[in-house]
């Protein structure tokens, strides 16, 4: 069941897109040691954590946390140092704060301690963080468009969503096996259509060919994306090319999440750079210089 | 916490209400951590360097973690020093003090970022960051040569009245000569160590890491480098020393003050911890209580060494 808690404050004080970055009319971000509730496979390499933060303050689709990278002790761990950027998956609100889940794969050092996290462990979460994607306007129709591990930062934009906008979600992964949330989705009762390169889930394929389709029929739509940066490039593309806006959630590293470490700067198209963790991640796909995006 | 505790130092004519400051580029221009910590329970922080006019970084990648350690490559990305006086002081709460950092490609550049800094109320001191490259030596740090560096604190203490740190680079032969070179043209207190410049390279790609080839190596991974050089330019130099590298604990901290550090510098932990330097602050009173310590100032040089 999808998280319906109220957002703090009015979702139209809050617009994606490049620009000064502030979190006037965000929820207030906390720092916490929330207890992980689960960490189960859900096969493959893909994850899925449930914490108990307290004090959450709700979140807005898009929004992201800093998890440490794996439990934490009496002793602050300092290897692996940093903290990872995850997506809020959904919450479920509790007494005294909320259950949040998390999707997650395991690709690295950090990922694979936070694999091994087992139950009443504790993890340091700092969050909710960024700007939150811009839900859709009634009647529009949003076409979303995941891979990867992009798949869990479009979950609650889909909720809060579907039945506002109409909503179609397009998820792509390598094989069946690496498709993340999609009983999630398929719940939710969204339109939902998949491609597998393998062609062992949905149809074989990417899921940019699935967008040409979608694409092609007529009339407006706005395009939402998550995903591997060559997958948003080319989902970028193709919905410049049809006239269509789109905006795109950036997955870049960062070492801190809100705005100091500015190590996850995004090269802008007009010059410059945005703040993944504070612009964004949600930016309009036309601001980015994705030639220069690593 | 004891109340009869005095928690304060003086940092080279800056009253601190305790020795926690966070390191410049570590801590935005203050707010950005104000979810996370009241401001107000630390020492102060030393805000993001500032040039006379606003600069873009690096393209990325500019970070990548290290064992126990990030490497970084951001360069001088920074609103300006004007922006900062209009713009970011103005938003801090009252009771924070505020030491403005300043880096710039040449020496004049320097003193005018200090002159315009100077009469700014909120503005406590200004700390000199020594280890930008100087165009004119070719790219060599401002710190890494002594008459260069000289040039520099004397340029900057004539053009600010204001209390003046001078912010060491670790990638010198002599750290204790750079230290009294601070001293003897009138810096009010030395801070050390700024990043160790480092390499890691991607095996896969046969790519360096960060997009700048080399970056600075910060985090717990220096800290006993740091402990070392603030040791030994604490012995050199009457001035304040302020310790700073890879601190994340308050048993860091201490480490350092006992080490002759009157201050400490709270840097790459913010980015795990925003509230950190909090903590550690805490910390610290608590270790000076157990230890029968009246005054935190008195922590400084306590290291009983052998023989003694």
């Amino acid at each position: 069941m999808a998280d319906r808690e109220a957002p703090q404050t009015p979702r139209s004080e809050a617009k994606p897109g490049a620009g000064v970055g502030s979190h006037t009319g965000l929820p207030r971000p906390l720092r916490v040691d929330a207890e992980v509730l689960e960490n189960r496979s859900e096969g493959g390499e893909n994850l899925r954590l449930r914490l108990r933060v307290p004090g959450w303050p709700g979140f807005l689709p898009g929004q992201f946390v800093m998890l440490s990278p794996g439990a934490r002790t009496t002793v602050e761990r300092t290897d692996p140092l940093l903290p990872r950027p995850m997506a809020i998956f959904r919450t479920q609100p509790v007494s005294g704060g909320a259950e949040v889940e998390i999707l997650y794969r395991r690709v690295g050092r950090g990922t694979r301690l936070l694999a091994e996290t087992l139950p009443g462990q504790r993890l340091r979460v700092v969050g909710p963080l960024g700007r939150p994607f811009e839900t859709p306007a009634p009647g529009e129709r949003a076409l979303l468009v995941a891979g990867g591990t992009g798949i869990a930062s479009v979950y609650e934009l889909a909720a809060r969503s579907h039945g506002v906008g109409r909503v179609e979600v397009l998820l792509g992964a390598r094989t069946g096996a690496d498709l993340m949330g999609e009983g999630d989705f398929a719940a939710l009762g969204v339109a939902l259509h998949i491609a597998t390169e393998d062609g062992s889930r949905g149809v074989r394929g990417l899921v940019t060919q699935l967008l040409e389709s979608a694409l092609a029929e007529p009339g407006a739509a706005r395009v939402y994306t998550c995903g591997p940066r060559a997958m948003m490039e080319r989902v970028a593309r193709l919905a410049a090319a049809s006239g269509r806006p789109c905006v795109v959630s950036l997955e870049n590293h960062m070492a801190c999440g809100f705005g100091v470490c500015l190590g996850c700067a995004a090269p802008l198209a007009a010059g410059g750079f945005a703040l993944v963790c504070r612009d964004g991640p949600a930016f309009e796909a036309g601001d980015i210089a994705w030639g220069a995006l690593p | 916490m004891s109340e009869s505790l005095d928690t304060s130092v003086d940092l080279g004519g800056i009253r601190l209400r305790n020795p926690v400051l966070t390191a410049s580029g570590t801590f935005g221009y203050g707010v950005e951590l104000a979810p996370f910590l009241d401001l107000r329970r630390i020492g102060g922080f030393v805000a993001k360097s500032l040039t006379l006019e606003p600069r873009a970084g690096n393209p990325p990648p500019r970070i990548a973690e290290t064992p126990s350690g990030m490497l970084n490559a951001i360069s001088l990305e920074n609103v300006g020093v004007e922006s900062f006086i209009r713009d970011k002081l103005p938003a801090l709460p009252e009771g924070v003090t505020v030491i403005a950092s300043v880096f710039e490609t040449e020496i004049e550049r320097y003193a005018e970022v200090c002159k315009r800094l100077t009469g700014v109320p909120r503005v406590a001191g200004i700390e000199v960051n020594a280890s930008c490259p100087h165009v004119k030596s070719g790219g060599i740090e401002f710190g890494q040569q002594p008459q260069v560096l000289a040039e520099l604190v004397r340029a900057t203490r004539r053009a600010t009245a204001l209390p003046l740190l001078v912010k060491l680079s670790p990638n010198v032969t002599d750290i204790a000569a750079m230290a009294r070179v601070c001293e003897a043209e009138g810096a009010s207190a030395i801070s050390l160590i700024n990043a160790v410049q480092a390499l890691d390279v991607d095996i896969e790609t046969r790519r360096p890491v960060l997009s700048n080839v080399l970056g600075g190596l910060s985090g717990p991974a220096i800290r006993p480098i740091a402990l070392r050089m603030v040791w030994q330019a604490a012995r050199a130099v009457r001035i304040p020393v302020c310790g700073i590298g890879g601190i994340a604990s308050a048993e860091d901290a201490i480490k350092f003050l006992l080490c002759g550090a009157t201050a400490v510098q709270v840097g790459t932990a913010n980015y795990l911890n925003p509230a950190a330097a909090g903590e550690i602050a805490d910390g610290i009173a608590a270790y000076a209580v157990r230890h029968g310590f009246g005054r935190v100032a008195d922590l400084r040089g306590a290291l009983k060494l052998p023989g003694r």
